[in-house]
């Protein structure tokens, strides 16, 4: 089974991820293939909290946000599982996203997203959760890697799917 | 890791995809849908699907196409195969243009579907049986309900049959269930006991406007973006009616509108950005995105509860002493004799001004110089003389108010009195919750104690042992009526009664032998059989002894109308209704037809002529069955008010599907000379609903305090609290739906409570912890919100929820002149519950719903 929850999900022992197995799934839709590439986006060393870093991923047509919250998040790598990192583009339509304490907020219509619960829509139109990028810390030097995205990013058919 | 199942790629429809339009099945803008069904191992491409966009690009924002995770699932049909269901927003409806809210963009998740989560649909009618419900055959229960409420009439009468039905349209609902659950109770059964979904009655919510002459629905959408003023009274619009706020009211707030208006209005007339005022004891989220666009043009007003008509008399009283009103108008427009009894008892002109308003703010709590600049606002006439362009719209802050009849009267003349009803960017009437679809025959109260009311209160029927047999439709009244904890005691015992009975010698199973038993208990005991139909089981229908399959939306062919443009669309059917699932009005046939036959053999004619006319073989005959109510409906344009608000007489299915997102607007006329069917815009240009055309005025009563009800717990230190409720964006109704989507139940986990920073200290709540609400009506206990929403002294709290409800708290009062319960105001005490909070606490949010600042 290719479909990237699942993967991460065996590969995790926290407490939430039990949730996974309480019936909250809903009717299983086989993801395609897809296959992210591994990059570095930062290191753990030089982020403060509440402080976002930008980058593109999985191309540089889609925007993203890293960012240590400053208490555990759902996903979270690093020592207090505080960093985490989204797509900015907001699932309602499209509109950008911007970091405001611990909250992605649209200012087209308003929808909020918890960068500390999976990117869940709070408040707002938006009745997809915002994509979470899949973090990788390197232990050794620190560096942070996104190789993945968990949910769809706005406006596409396939994350990678852009011709 | 994720707490949900997440997609990063979604399947593309092949051009030959089935198509078909529907409305979504929740609130009341009714935004369109197109709906795209195939075969799940068959798909379009990037450059060639049934969208009819290029999916190889990533799409510019606001394109106005979606689709995203949540707008896919995969059904199986009765052929036993899967198919691919992607149900979109439709971009080319002028309703939504592609915009879509949390709640509708869930529409397909909502799909039945055997293995998904909404696998315990209702399949069979169950019995209920010693050892709980088995599923019995439509034959057996049909019998048994036409032969129970046959012998029930014959030996106790129409009245021992009551009734509690919803009358609305959506939620797979429309004027085709309406019209049958209308012929079966008002023509058939002709029982007094009826209701009205989640209330103690049958009746209108408004008719304090329309026994002014002046259907509720009377504005366009196109109405919110033209408005000087936009005017939310008890009308929470961003959460509530999210979309007709995000496409309608917020360009105008923002200027978006200036174009439309200045093409729409006269020449030299200024046209700007919108104002808003909102009054609402809340700072709720409406208000909050109102000050992020623009602080300056957002007046709030937070009233005292059960005090806005006393509010909306002080705004028309100073509107008159500054002589903002069109005496030509009102004198052309509306009834002069009854004019007087309004100028002397709402706006108490004998009374000095200064004093008036004293004594309305002492009342309301609001102050002089707010009710001035509100006033102002709605009716001071624009630069160069212009009148001030005002759309007014209430909702459930006021018709669950107090006062239901005269909060709802005081601020339809406050709207007539400054000329802002029938004219582009004015209009007076409901933001509405849900759709409407509502024809039916004659009901047994016509009106208001005014017009041959009130009602009776079947809830009161019920707990004192009233009725014999009680049929629940589409409502769950363990949570959603007043009182509710009393009303789920003596219901439970009454049905206790009757399985206690059965159970004695064992549940007989043949329906015969059944129905004997059950006869034998009505005589016995104080026995009572309830019937729940529905499409799932719900907390009510644990006490049920039959639970009838429903079909849902998609699952039939349905109409309904929305609240903002009364927009007449087809539902269409896009997939099967689970096991033997069925529309309501062919229940309700099935069962009619049965009675029919019972008493044909019986050689009772009358009663046999009293439930014929049920014979419809499809939802397009009962549509077209039901139009014969709203009688002729030959009319020019400057007749339009007389004719019924919802009329679509000419109207067929057919057509509505060649309309599709395009639709018609009721009330349809058929036009004298051309013969053609034409939509009416925008209401009472020319007339109002009256007889002789003209707006009656209405004097409103004075100010005499809190019911005793309430006034019990005034000056009580262990009740503090003023208690309000609402609804949250996020979930629809009971969430019958929503408790069954992880990430809905994820967002909101528990019934919640919002209580001010100042009152949260002194009992030492913080946000995340678990309240005990409390009075002598009941409890509920809550997750808590510290916020400035509420003002110290007031705390709200979600109006029901699948895990509690807060209406155990409220009380029984209803409006003595209309029956309608005050779902909105109470007392409570509130204290830190030290229990310990499950699985939620891990995944909910906790920040702030009405802070959308970014410092």
């Amino acid at each position: 089974m290719s479909d990237i929850s699942r993967r991460k999900f065996l590969q995790t022992t926290s407490a939430s991820a039990l949730l996974l197995f309480s019936g909250l799934g809903r009717e299983s839709q086989a993801a395609s293939a897809q296959s992210y590439s591994s990059r570095k986006i930062g290191n753990i060393k030089n982020l403060k909290v509440n402080e976002p870093l930008a980058f593109n991923y999985p191309d540089e047509n889609s925007p993203c946000v890293l960012v240590n919250v400053g208490h555990e998040a759902v996903g979270g790598i690093g020592n207090g599982r505080s960093v985490v990192s989204f797509s900015t583009r907001c699932t309602h339509m499209g509109c950008p996203l911007t970091y405001n304490n611990g909250r992605l907020v649209c200012k087209c219509h308003y929808s909020m997203f918890d960068v500390s619960r999976n990117g869940q829509t709070y408040q707002g139109l938006a009745s997809q959760w915002v994509a979470q990028v899949v973090l990788r810390l390197d232990a050794a030097t620190g560096n942070i890697y996104a190789e993945g995205v968990e949910g769809l990013i706005y406006g596409r058919i396939g994350n990678l799917k852009l011709s | 890791m994720s707490l949900t199942k997440r997609k990063d790629t979604l399947p593309i429809p092949p051009v030959d995809a089935e198509r078909y339009t529907t409305v979504c099945q929740y609130c009341s803008v009714g935004c369109g849908y197109n709906v795209f069904v195939w075969p799940e191992k068959r798909s379009g491409t990037a450059k060639s699907n049934a969208f009819n966009v290029d999916l190889s690009k990533q799409s510019m924002l606001l394109s106005g196409f979606s689709y995203t995770e949540t707008m896919h699932n995969v059904i199986t049909r009765k052929n036993g195969n899967r198919y691919n269901l992607a149900i979109i927003p439709a971009k080319e409806s002028r309703i939504n243009k592609g915009d879509y809210s949390i709640r509708g963009g869930t529409n397909a998740l909502t799909a039945y579907t055997p293995t998904g989560v909404t696998k315990d649909r209702l399949k069979y009618p169950l019995l209920r049986k010693e050892n709980g419900f088995v599923a019995i055959s439509w034959d057996d229960a049909v019998e048994i309900i036409a032969t129970l409420t046959k012998n029930s009439m014959d030996k106790y009468g129409a009245d021992s049959v009551a009734m509690k039905f919803y009358d609305h349209g959506s939620s797979g609902l429309g004027f085709e269930d309406n019209w049958g659950a209308g012929k079966f109770f008002l023509s058939g059964v002709k029982t007094q006991y009826l209701s009205i979904h989640n209330r103690p009655a049958y009746n209108s919510e408004v008719w304090g406007s329309r026994e002014r002459g002046m259907h509720e629905l009377n504005y366009d959408v196109d109405d919110a973006r033209l408005a000087d003023t936009i005017v939310l009274w008890g009308a929470n619009a961003y959460e509530g009616a999210t979309v007709f706020y995000t496409e309608h009211i917020m360009p105008n707030l923002q200027g978006g509108s200036i174009d439309e208006k200045k093409s729409e209005f006269a020449p030299g007339e200024p046209a700007e950005e919108g104002r808003i005022v909102i009054i609402d004891p809340r700072k709720n989220a409406t208000t909050t995105v109102s000050q992020d666009i623009s602080a300056e043009r957002v007046l709030h007003l937070r009233p005292n509860l059960g005090t806005d008509w006393i509010l909306a008399n002080a705004l028309a009283r100073i509107a008159w002493e500054n002589n903002w009103y069109d005496s030509a108008y009102l004198q052309k427009r509306t009834d002069m004799v009854t004019f007087e009894d309004y100028k002397s008892k709402s706006l108490e002109l004998a009374k000095p001004l200064a004093v008036f308003l004293a004594d309305a703010e002492k009342i309301t709590g609001v102050s002089r110089k707010e009710m001035e600049e509100a006033a102002a606002w709605m009716a001071k006439p624009k630069a160069g003389g212009f009148k001030r362009r005002t759309l007014t719209l209430y909702e459930k802050g006021i018709i669950w108010n107090m006062k239901n009849y005269d909060q709802v009267a005081a601020i339809a003349q406050l709207n007539v009195l400054t000329h802002n009803v029938g004219r582009p960017g004015t209009g007076c009437g409901r933001l509405g919750g849900h759709q409407e679809g509502y024809v039916r025959p004659g009901a047994p109260t016509p009106g208001s104690i005014y017009a041959g009311g009130p009602p009776k209160n079947v809830d009161k029927y019920i707990t004192g042992g009233g009725g014999k047999i009680y049929w629940v439709g589409a409502t769950d009244p363990y949570l959603s009526t007043p009182n509710s904890k009393f009303f789920k005691k003596s219901v439970k015992k009454r049905a206790n009664n009757l399985l206690d009975y059965l159970d004695n010698g064992g549940i007989p199973s043949d329906p015969k032998a059944y129905v004997a038993k059950v006869l034998e208990a009505f005589e016995k005991s104080d026995a009572l059989f309830m019937i729940v139909q529905d499409i799932y089981k719900t907390h009510t229908s644990e006490d049920a002894m039959l639970i009838l399959p429903a079909a849902g939306w998609g699952e039939a062919v349905d109409t309904s109308i929305n609240c903002h443009s009364r927009l007449l669309r087809i539902y269409d059917k896009f997939m099967d209704a689970p096991g033997e699932a069925l529309p309501d009005w062919k229940i309700l046939a099935l069962v009619g037809n049965k009675i029919k036959a019972l008493y044909t053999a019986d050689g009772n004619k009358e009663m046999a002529e009293r439930f014929s006319g049920m014979e419809w073989k499809t939802d397009a005959e009962v549509f077209a069955d039901g139009s014969q109510e709203f009688g002729d409906n030959r009319a020019t344009e400057a007749e339009e008010a007389r004719l019924s608000a919802e009329c679509y007489k000419g109207v067929t299915h057919e057509m509505l599907r060649k309309l599709g997102n395009e639709g018609i607007q009721t009330p349809v006329r058929q036009d004298p000379v051309t013969g053609k069917l034409i939509g009416t815009k925008r209401r009472y240009q020319y007339s109002f609903a009256s007889k002789d055309g003209l707006f009656k005025w209405y004097g409103t009563d004075a100010w005499t305090g809190y019911p005793a009800e309430i006034a019990k717990y005034i000056n009580n230190p262990t009740y503090p609290f003023w208690f309000t409720t609402g609804r949250s964006q996020h979930v629809w109704q009971t969430m019958y739906h929503d408790k069954r989507i992880p990430e809905k139940l994820m967002t909101v986990p528990l019934p919640y409570l919002e209580i001010h920073p100042d009152d949260a200290g002194k009992l030492s709540l913080k946000t995340g912890d678990m309240a005990e609400v409390f009075n002598e009506e009941g409890s509920c206990l809550a997750l808590v919100y510290v916020n400035d929403a509420t003002k110290p002294g007031l705390v709200f709290g979600i109006m029901f929820h699948a895990k509690g409800t807060m209406n155990n708290l409220t009380s029984s009062y209803t409006d003595p002149k209309t029956t309608i319960p005050w779902y909105k105001g109470t007392k409570v005490g509130v204290k830190k519950y030290n229990g310990k909070l499950d699985d939620a606490i891990k995944t909910v949010s906790l920040l702030s719903n009405n802070d959308f600042s970014m410092t």
